[in-house]
């Protein structure tokens, strides 16, 4: 259980650049971000939903993504996010970020694979 | 359709004030909602149970309207916000900017130089220079949008040369039809030059057409710090200012073709200047010029 809260905080921390990272690929709307989280994450410990309502709304403040409404006729029209060129920048360099940290974080843990 | 939804959703957010951003989210959450409840409709759960699952998950929706304030902004001036997000540009990048501009500034003089010393016209040699300043503006422009600056993040790699070969095509353009104009017997080179406009035109029209924001998240909030200006708080003199910018291009246009036609073409740009520094003239007067409330 203890493991379980220490790696969804680490997920937790990184949604934004994760929701970023997904929209690369092509516009989504908030349940499919969900959804991949949490295949992903094999269903463990999902980001809540909640999370990502609010992950949304600053990235959409700060300018990294745009939304727009779908067209569809069923179920209520879905809002689909974008990213931005701004978006990018930030995501290239969370993921830089990501990366130094981890090697640091992997030698001062003395972790192995 | 499952009326569930609409009636837990409604249920969830009695008595939040319905803004247009509360609304906003409230539809947006329908639909995440009516997704979700398809996919546990589809794993067995009844359509009841399955509306009332997807609400639970999602807590208290007043939490998600919460707006911290800017405060960082608000205690900040522009100057300050920009000094602090300040980027310095890299000295490869102005020291290549500088050579590919003198390159390019060397290239042009040698094109006016063909032209008025050479004879006969030497079509080719100023559709090859033409080429360089092309190409290297091209790079400047592609090298340009790849920077990251105090209010912008950089573009990326795929859409700054995009950008750097449209500018570089339309140039190139100009200096294959500059080479047709000196000898009108070379179709070739208005064909290639007709062809390459329209490529970068149509490149260009993408790009914007595509074009997301590039600004980085501290200027949203710092914009409304920005010192007005003069045209923003005196809409009067904004107007009076395009009407004078109207009157001196009128001027200098007839100016040109009274000269044109008494002294000679190569008078034009005299015109053309003078009506440059009327136009500088005039914007520093009226932009920048105290305002007469100011001063009692």
């Amino acid at each position: 259980m203890n493991d379980d809260a220490f790696s969804a905080d680490l997920l937790r921390g990184h949604t934004d650049t994760i929701v970023l990272g997904m929209l690369r690929g092509g516009d989504r709307y908030g349940f499919e971000i969900y959804k991949t989280i949490r295949d992903a994450t094999g269903g463990d410990h999902e980001i809540k939903e909640a999370t990502l309502y609010a992950t949304y709304r600053r990235l959409e403040k700060d300018g990294l993504v745009e939304s727009y409404w779908g067209d569809e006729t069923q179920g209520g029209r879905r809002k689909y996010y974008r990213i931005t060129d701004a978006g990018r920048a930030v995501y290239r360099r969370n993921v830089a970020a990501w990366v130094a940290t981890r090697r640091v974080i992997d030698t001062l843990l003395d972790a192995k694979d | 359709m499952n009326t569930d939804i609409h009636r837990l959703l409604d249920d969830a957010f009695a008595g939040v004030e319905m803004t247009p951003a509360a609304q906003d989210l409230k539809e947006e959450i329908r639909a995440n909602i009516a997704a979700q409840v398809d996919e546990l409709v589809a794993a067995g759960a009844s359509a009841a149970e399955a509306a009332q699952r997807a609400i639970a998950e999602l807590g208290d929706v007043r939490t998600l309207l919460d707006d911290e304030p800017a405060e960082a902004v608000r205690s900040l001036g522009w100057e300050a916000l920009t000094a602090r997000n300040r980027v310095r540009p890299k000295p490869g990048f102005v020291v290549r900017t500088v050579l590919l501009s003198l390159l390019a500034t060397a290239a042009l003089v040698g094109i006016l130089l063909v032209v008025l010393l050479v004879h006969p016209a030497a079509p080719l040699a100023v559709a090859a220079l033409g080429a360089v300043v092309a190409i290297a503006l091209g790079i400047v422009t592609a090298d340009a949008l790849l920077q990251e600056t105090t209010t912008n993040h950089p573009l990326p790699a795929a859409r700054a040369i995009g950008f750097g070969l449209a500018t570089g095509g339309t140039l190139l353009a100009l200096g294959l039809g500059g080479g047709f104009a000196l000898a009108l017997d070379q179709l070739w080179l208005v064909s290639l030059a007709a062809v390459l406009l329209a490529g970068s035109l149509a490149l260009f029209s993408y790009l914007g057409a595509t074009q997301t924001n590039r600004h980085k998240a501290w200027t949203r909030g710092a914009i409304t710090q920005m010192p007005p200006n003069r045209f923003e708080t005196d809409p009067e003199s904004a107007a009076r200012f395009g009407i004078y910018t109207a009157v001196i291009w009128f001027l200098t246009l007839a100016a040109i073709v009274v000269l044109v036609f008494t002294v000679g073409w190569w008078w034009a740009p005299v015109a053309f200047v003078g009506g440059l520094a009327a136009m500088m003239l005039l914007l520093a007067r009226m932009l920048f010029a105290p305002r007469s409330g100011d001063r009692r």
